[in-house]
């Protein structure tokens, strides 16, 4: 059969084939590996998120996770939220349109996982409830996690968490969105959330 | 394309006539180069991490085939549309189709070498299909109709100054603007209407998964984010060396290629897409465009390892004082002048030559491509098939029957080292030895090795000898 006739596929695969390097008995496959520090405690956690531009915010005593983020941002307006802990100005499953969620000053989820070597949160369509841009259009994101939900680097990510492979969007975000585009000057908050915020709970 | 061997050195000539972009441009690389250096030192496992990453790759690239099925088949499984593109223009003409499907006409992209590579900006444009890059760098590079500078920071060639007038002219804002901030703030504000607009989100991909059919984007604005979600259809294109096996795998990779880049711990987004998203229809484009060709090559195979991180271009001195447009294409730097060839030999003749073979780009790969052994190779291949100029292959013709006949090169020697000290200096400087352009000569030596041993050691009885030596 001549390239013409043949698919795309078929034509790239039989060039494949058809090359004598590399050899393959000459290159077995790697076991995985497990390398560098695992330690996955809340402290090395929160040094990571600084190193990458996120922040921490502690509750004050008796504090309740609303007030602490009316307390952080006291100009707020339009406060979005995913979690159970949050009632806010309105919920993620309302946003009708991303018109909305361009609007929305904070905006509430809960990660289900992090890990302290990035000081990453994993999100995914589950904690977004469907909604995937609509969290990178808000301005602010507030994060609840766990720190029983943390894993030590990102080798322990990859083989511990089953998220990877059951979620059909997954985010891992460490710290806010960045730029050093212009003359290597960096930016906190380029296009997506200008500041991300962790509150353990 | 044209066919004209791009001129390196004379376009580095230019570029280096502006000593604040010269110098900008040197230090800001360098800094790249030492913020990995610092990631590296922490990191006691960081030559193993490189070793896995290597083996991985080879492994992966030698299995291609069965890698790519099993990728093909778990993608189709999680509702992925999965392509097959040849080379660029088939991948246009796919990204076309898929468009007119549905009846779209706006592109909202985030940064992707392989969509450069493939001239796809260029190729829809004219079919009223519009194309917005929205991440800032490459945006920039868009507006003033350029390639991209660098892999990881495709404007880094520019200032402040410049992109301010630059984003005077297409977002009417203060001209005169040089804080980077508001620069920034800029395209943010018009980037969202566009983004909120568009119809068709356009990613590459640094990592394709056998094992689940997924793939990964690694970015740091948050633009690739919003072009995939946004609208209800997301078309990735990824070269078919991209493959790692499982998903453990990344890993490996994800641990390195932001240290390697930017020496930052990770990009501040690692995305893995899986399946569409609720009611959006997601498309993967693998292409080939010579990959399959260069494979097949005994010396150049391995360099499909490469994970694009663009670490040898921060640390290889012939790069940062030269400047990514002066390499005339879309992968620059030492990793660029080992790939380019494979697209087009002639055009890209002059770039395995812009390198001092210092050995840096290979010793920083996290991959180990040994990329200055290429570049070696590459002169050999060009030269034996006549793609490099005139000049430079009579006096390497000339060297090569000077170095082969002892005696001849021994009085040429000895002829050089009176000239070095007697002949003035504008007659050793002048446009016959651009050589010494930017340089200074060596200083010549009182007295060769081969004269030394003459006196020293040739024809002495060994007592005399061993005597010398103690």
């Amino acid at each position: 059969m001549s390239d013409e006739t043949m698919s795309a596929r078929d034509v790239i695969m039989q060039r494949l084939k058809a090359k004598k390097s590399p050899q393959e008995g000459a290159h077995p496959l790697p076991p995985v590996v497990t390398l560098g520090d695992q330690d996955a405690s809340p402290e090395r956690f929160e040094a990571s998120l600084a190193l990458m531009g996120g922040k921490m915010l502690p509750l004050q005593d008796g504090e309740g996770i609303e007030q602490a983020i009316k307390r952080a941002f006291p100009e707020l307006r339009n406060l979005c939220t995913a979690v159970p802990e949050v009632e806010g100005t309105l919920r993620i499953e309302d946003l009708e349109t991303h018109e909305q969620a361009d609007k929305v000053d904070v905006m509430v989820v809960r990660a289900a996982f992090g890990v302290a070597e990035t000081g990453g949160v994993f999100l995914s369509e589950v904690e977004l409830k469907d909604h995937l841009a609509d969290v990178h259009l808000a301005q602010h994101l507030i994060v609840l996690l766990s720190k029983n939900e943390l894993v030590g680097n990102m080798h322990n990510a990859y083989q511990e968490r089953s998220e990877f492979r059951t979620a059909g969007y997954g985010v891992l975000m460490s710290g806010p969105s960045a730029t050093a585009d212009i003359q290597g000057v960096l930016i906190r908050g380029a296009q997506g959330v200008r500041s991300l915020s962790v509150i353990w709970a | 394309m044209s066919n004209k061997p791009v001129p390196h050195a004379k376009l580095a000539a230019e570029f280096l006539k502006d000593e604040p972009h010269r110098h900008f441009h040197d230090e800001r690389l360098w800094d790249m180069r030492q913020k990995r250096d610092e990631q590296m030192h922490i990191m006691p496992e960081w030559q193993e991490l490189r070793e896995q990453a290597s083996r991985l790759k080879e492994h992966t690239l030698a299995h291609l085939p069965q890698y790519l099925e099993q990728f093909e088949e778990n993608a189709r499984r999680n509702g992925i549309h999965v392509h097959w593109a040849r080379d660029g223009a088939e991948h246009n003409r796919i990204v076309e189709q898929i468009l007119k499907d549905h009846g779209h006409s706006s592109i909202i992209k985030s940064k992707s070498m392989i969509t450069d590579e493939c001239e796809m900006r260029e190729y829809l444009e004219p079919k009223g299909i519009s194309v917005t890059e929205t991440d800032l760098g490459e945006r920039i590079q868009q507006l003033d109709n350029e390639l991209p500078s660098h892999v990881v920071v495709p404007a880094v060639q520019k200032l402040t100054t410049d992109v301010a007038k630059t984003f005077a002219k297409y977002y009417h804002t203060d001209p005169d603007i040089d804080d980077p901030h508001a620069l920034a703030e800029a395209q943010r504000n018009a980037a969202r209407p566009v983004l909120l607009s568009g119809d068709t989100g356009m990613t590459g991909g640094n990592f394709l998964v056998a094992e689940t059919g997924s793939f990964v984007v690694c970015t740091n604005e948050g633009n690739a984010d919003l072009s995939a979600n946004l609208p209800n259809l997301h078309i990735a294109t990824l070269g078919i060396e991209r493959l790692v096996p499982r998903m453990a795998d990344l890993g490996v990779f994800i641990r390195l290629l932001s240290r390697s880049a930017l020496g930052s711990p990770i990009t501040q987004y690692t995305t893995h897409f899986r399946k569409p998203k609720k009611g959006g229809e997601m498309h993967v484009i693998l292409v080939d465009n010579g990959r399959s060709e260069r494979l097949g090559m005994d010396d150049f195979w391995t360099s499909l390892k490469c994970i694009r991180c663009g670490a040898c271009m921060n640390t290889c001195p012939v790069y940062r004082r030269s400047g990514g447009q002066s390499y005339g294409s879309v992968y620059s730097g030492p990793i660029g002048a080992i790939i380019d060839p494979t697209f087009n030999a002639k055009k890209f003749s002059t770039l395995p030559f812009a390198s001092t073979m210092n050995g840096s780009c290979t010793n920083v790969c996290p991959v180990k491509i040994d990329i200055h052994e290429q570049l070696y190779k590459w002169r050999r291949v060009l030269a034996e098939r006549h793609e490099i100029p005139f000049v430079k292959r009579e006096i390497m013709k000339m060297a090569g029957r000077l170095l082969a006949q002892p005696a001849m090169y021994r009085l040429a020697i000895s002829g050089t080292e009176v000239a070095l000290k007697t002949m003035p200096r504008f007659a050793l400087y002048n446009y016959l030895n651009p050589w010494g352009k930017h340089r200074e000569l060596p200083h010549p030596v009182k007295e060769t090795f081969h004269s030394w041993y003459k006196k020293n050691r040739l024809n002495k009885p060994k007592a005399q000898r061993e005597e010398t030596q103690a």
